[in-house]
């Protein structure tokens, strides 16, 4: 679902970024996104891999980077974020940067 | 039928070797071939169509980074084709871990299926091969995974094999129920009740039987079953060889041997099987093995091509939505 569709357009506040994530975890996982929350370990409680990881960035990148341009994701910090609290941090750290 | 994407650049033999089996496919089967890869790269290409990538994802590069990164390479080149429709599927004997990437993030994985599996058909002398999956793609799963494999790998016997009611199984160290790991038997139990034709559990010497047509494993022990089979071949028809070369009495009735033992050599050549199926992803992919010679693209074509008339990823579709 295009972001659009979901959220108005404007900033994302950090509340509109963890729906974000969770709606496309959930879809990647295909798992509820009622069982995902900031405290979700991506590996110990969600079983992402790597290319599940991955899939996510690139959702994510193709809907913020219409957002922002030049939102982007970098491989190397991806090791730095173990749950989904610290992706939505870093969404929205990358996202300020971005605009 | 829109051409199979064949992946120039990936193998240990490739491009050579990758393009004449290309040309060969083309000429052998009739069905038509797109080659991947660096134009320049890849000499006589027969007049074959090439879709141009500037970049190659190496055996040893780090699987999801290699896509992600390697955006002109032959193989994102290859799976976009397929997800643009200029392609009815493709093939890869690079990169494996790569191949499942640039197939998942680019062509995407089927609606319900929570993780693709790597299947491999395990040959059986005289009878339909054994369908081996995961056979490398999830070192880590859970029964719900198992599940969706075993009902994919069903699947995938009926579109490949013609076989009507595949018997499922499941790998493990023991018939019995008791016995195994705790995936294994909770997994056993989703298995007997989900309408498959399960069978049971078989052990890895059941593999290359008529025991099961599918059996069922995490991506690691199907890994290690696939790659100790695949030595112990290796190793027997080396010790074959030596033995009837050791005397000059085993040499003059060596070729007699050879007569009686060449069918069945070529029933295990892996290089006659087509290559691994990935299934779960919205496009036919396979992944013909590293050192994959003229011979096995063909067939690895071939086997595309069929399973795209075949409409596989329709009936992996079905499977999983009706489990």
């Amino acid at each position: 679902m295009p972001a659009e569709t979901h959220v108005e357009r404007g900033p994302l506040d950090r509340q509109q970024v963890l729906e974000l994530i969770r709606e496309r975890l959930a879809d990647i996982l295909e798992i509820g996104p009622e069982t995902i929350n900031e405290g979700s370990s991506f590996t110990e409680d969600l079983d992402a891999d790597s290319l599940a990881l991955i899939e996510l960035v690139e959702a994510l990148e193709e809907e913020l980077g219409e957002r922002s341009v030049g939102f982007r994701i970098n491989d190397e910090d991806l090791e730095d974020l173990k749950t989904v609290g610290d992706a939505v941090d870093y969404v929205v750290a990358r996202l300020a940067q971005a605009s | 039928m829109l051409p199979i994407a064949v992946d120039a650049m990936g193998g240990d033999n490739a491009p050579r070797e990758i393009v004449e089996g290309a040309k060969l496919a083309v000429e052998e089967l009739d069905v038509p071939v797109v080659l991947v890869g660096q134009p320049e790269a890849l000499g006589d290409a027969g007049g074959l169509e090439v879709i141009p990538a500037s970049e190659v994802i190496g055996m040893r590069d780090d699987p999801a980074q290699g896509v992600r990164r390697k955006k002109d390479s032959s193989l994102v080149r290859a799976a976009e084709a397929v997800r643009d429709g200029k392609a009815a599927a493709m093939v890869s004997a690079g990169n494996t871990g790569a191949t499942m990437g640039a197939a998942l993030l680019r062509m995407g994985r089927l609606k319900g299926v929570q993780r693709p599996a790597i299947a491999t058909p395990i040959p059986v002398p005289g009878q339909t091969p054994t369908v081996l999956l995961d056979a490398g793609a999830n070192a880590e799963c859970t029964p719900t995974y198992l599940l969706q494999f075993a009902q994919m790998g069903a699947a995938f016997a009926t579109a490949r094999y013609g076989i009507k009611d595949p018997k499922v199984a499941l790998l493990s160290i023991g018939e019995e129920e008791t016995k195994g790991t705790t995936l294994v038997k909770e997994t056993r139990g989703l298995l007997a009740g989900a309408g498959l034709n399960f069978v049971g559990n078989v052990e890895g010497r059941d593999l290359m039987s008529d025991a099961a047509d599918v059996v069922v494993t995490d991506g690691f022990t199907g890994n290690v079953a696939l790659k100790t089979l695949e030595g112990s071949l290796k190793f027997l028809v080396s010790a074959v060889f030596n033995a009837m070369n050791s005397s000059e009495e085993a040499k003059s009735v060596s070729g007699v041997l050879l007569d009686a033992l060449s069918p069945v050599a070529a029933e295990l050549d892996p290089d006659a099987t087509g290559g691994a199926m990935l299934l779960g992803v919205e496009g036919v992919c396979i992944i013909s093995h590293g050192s994959s010679s003229a011979r096995a693209i063909v067939n690895a074509v071939r086997v595309a091509g069929e399973m795209v008339d075949g409409q596989l990823v329709d009936r992996l579709r079905g499977a999983v939505a009706a489990g």
